[in-house]
């Protein structure tokens, strides 16, 4: 397999990467770097210019991996690079989330892992997880369940909270061009997370980490709203239960972090044989 | 809006499950069965609304649609013709020269090579390889020549 890292992967959470090996060498799946690929392009941005500049980097990108299945981290790349491949009739591209519930399964997950993370989540899909669903028929987009099940399997909640099917409001090329419309909805969002008591947000894209994360630090200065709650990214949960040093997760570079998040991951609970 | 998406916006009932599925909506001036509606009674073009920024690409409009009008794509058609006409709005408008320059839409700075090195991590995004970057870079010369100014 290869790795597609995406520029918010290879340029900004370079952690989730890392997490990412473990978690595959730890179930013993081969990957490796998809060298030479470029920004995916992001989907509604790129759309929003030209359909045709996006097809034909994401087809640039899909031809490098010489038909090897192409291994995503990000509902963006994952968008474009599924879409594109559909539509040119090449390529096998997955999003770890869907694979890890899908062909390695919450069973064989909840027998991998080391420790138990006895951690309250919000968890948040984010949009392009399974949407456009015309080619993503892997889940219900109104009420998915395979988040729900992952964070189950490493021994954490996965807490309900009002608004959880909304956007992020970082998508569709808003939190650059619209930055104000971007944090209202932040705002609403995050308000509705903060109702139930959690020690973290969990996303599987890197975007949605970026919006949560640094957005909490814009809504401080701009709204003088904190709330303080950290964003991590599925992968990186899933390496520490399975063992890897929480440090590697790079969640120490997050802009929110809060030393009881890091304690239970340090410590976590004996995972039962 | 070529005649293949008039068409289908034809079909539109005004039952505004689009704009109740839009969480943009009610926040912005954004709505979308308005927006349609203008169009089919009036024949306002679907670009000449700003508002289109305001869209997040969530696609619940479009998936929930009863009569499967491709609300999101004809939204993001429309952009194209909004972006030709007025550019790109708000920090969107370094993105496609970023993306010409680096071959990303989000550059790695010399910091970010610091946190993978750190991780022991390699660095192989097209925008550290002069090749792959070069032909990246043609790819969105080549699209984006009179589309951007
Ligand atoms: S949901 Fe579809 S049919 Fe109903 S108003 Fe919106 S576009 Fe028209
Ligand atoms: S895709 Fe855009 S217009 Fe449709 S519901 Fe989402 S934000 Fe609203």
């Amino acid at each position: 397999m290869k790795f597609f890292p995406g520029c918010m992967i290879h340029n900004r959470y370079p952690g989730i990467e890392k997490s990412l090996y473990y978690v595959f060498d730890n179930l013993e799946i081969e990957i490796s770097p998809l060298k030479g690929s470029s920004c995916c392009p992001a989907p509604s941005i790129t759309k929003s210019v030209s359909q045709d500049l996006w097809l034909e980097i994401g087809k640039r990108n899909i031809q490098l991996a010489k038909n090897d299945t192409i291994m995503t981290a990000c509902n963006g790349c994952f968008t474009t690079l599924f879409e594109v491949s559909e539509k040119i009739g090449t390529g096998d591209v997955r999003h770890v989330a869907e694979f890890l519930y899908f062909d390695v399964g919450t069973e064989k997950i909840r027998r991998s892992i080391t420790k138990r993370l006895p951690l309250k989540l919000a968890v948040h899909y984010g949009c392009h997880f399974f949407r456009p669903g015309e080619y993503k028929k892997f889940t219900s987009p109104e009420r998915p369940k395979i988040l729900d099940e992952l964070v189950e399997a490493i021994g954490s909640q996965s807490v309900d909270y009002r608004y959880k099917m909304m956007c992020c409001g970082g998508g569709g090329g808003v939190r650059a061009g619209a930055t104000e419309v971007s944090q209202e909805l932040l705002e609403i969002k995050l308000d509705a997370m903060s109702n139930e008591e959690i020690d973290a947000i969990v996303v599987v894209c890197p975007l949605c980490l970026n919006q949560f994360d640094n957005g909490q630090k814009e809504l401080e200065n701009s709204r003088n709203r904190s709330y303080g709650i950290p964003t991590v990214h599925y992968i990186q949960l899933l390496a520490v239960a399975m063992g890897m040093e929480p440090e590697l997760t790079g969640i120490q570079w997050h802009s929110i972090s809060s030393t009881d998040l890091i304690e239970k991951l340090v410590k976590g609970e004996m995972a039962e044989e | 809006m070529d005649d293949e998406v008039g068409a289908v916006i034809n079909k539109c009932i005004q039952c505004g499950t689009c704009i109740g599925s839009c969480f943009s909506g009610r926040v912005t001036a954004l709505n979308t069965r308005r927006i349609l509606m203008e169009h089919l009674a009036k024949g306002v073009p679907i670009e000449n609304h700003d508002a289109l920024w305001f869209c997040v690409t969530c696609y619940a409009c479009q998936e929930r649609c009863p009569r499967g009008i491709p609300v999101t794509e004809i939204i993001l058609k429309a952009r194209n013709e909004l972006a030709r006409r007025k550019g790109l709005p708000g920090r969107l408008k370094n993105a496609f020269s970023y993306l010409e320059k680096h071959s990303a839409l989000v550059p790695g700075k010399d910091r970010n090579l610091e946190m993978r090195k750190e991780l022991g991590l390699p660095v192989y995004h097209s925008q550290f390889d002069d090749e792959a970057r070069k032909e990246v870079s043609e790819i969105v010369k080549r699209h984006l020549k009179e589309v951007i100014r």
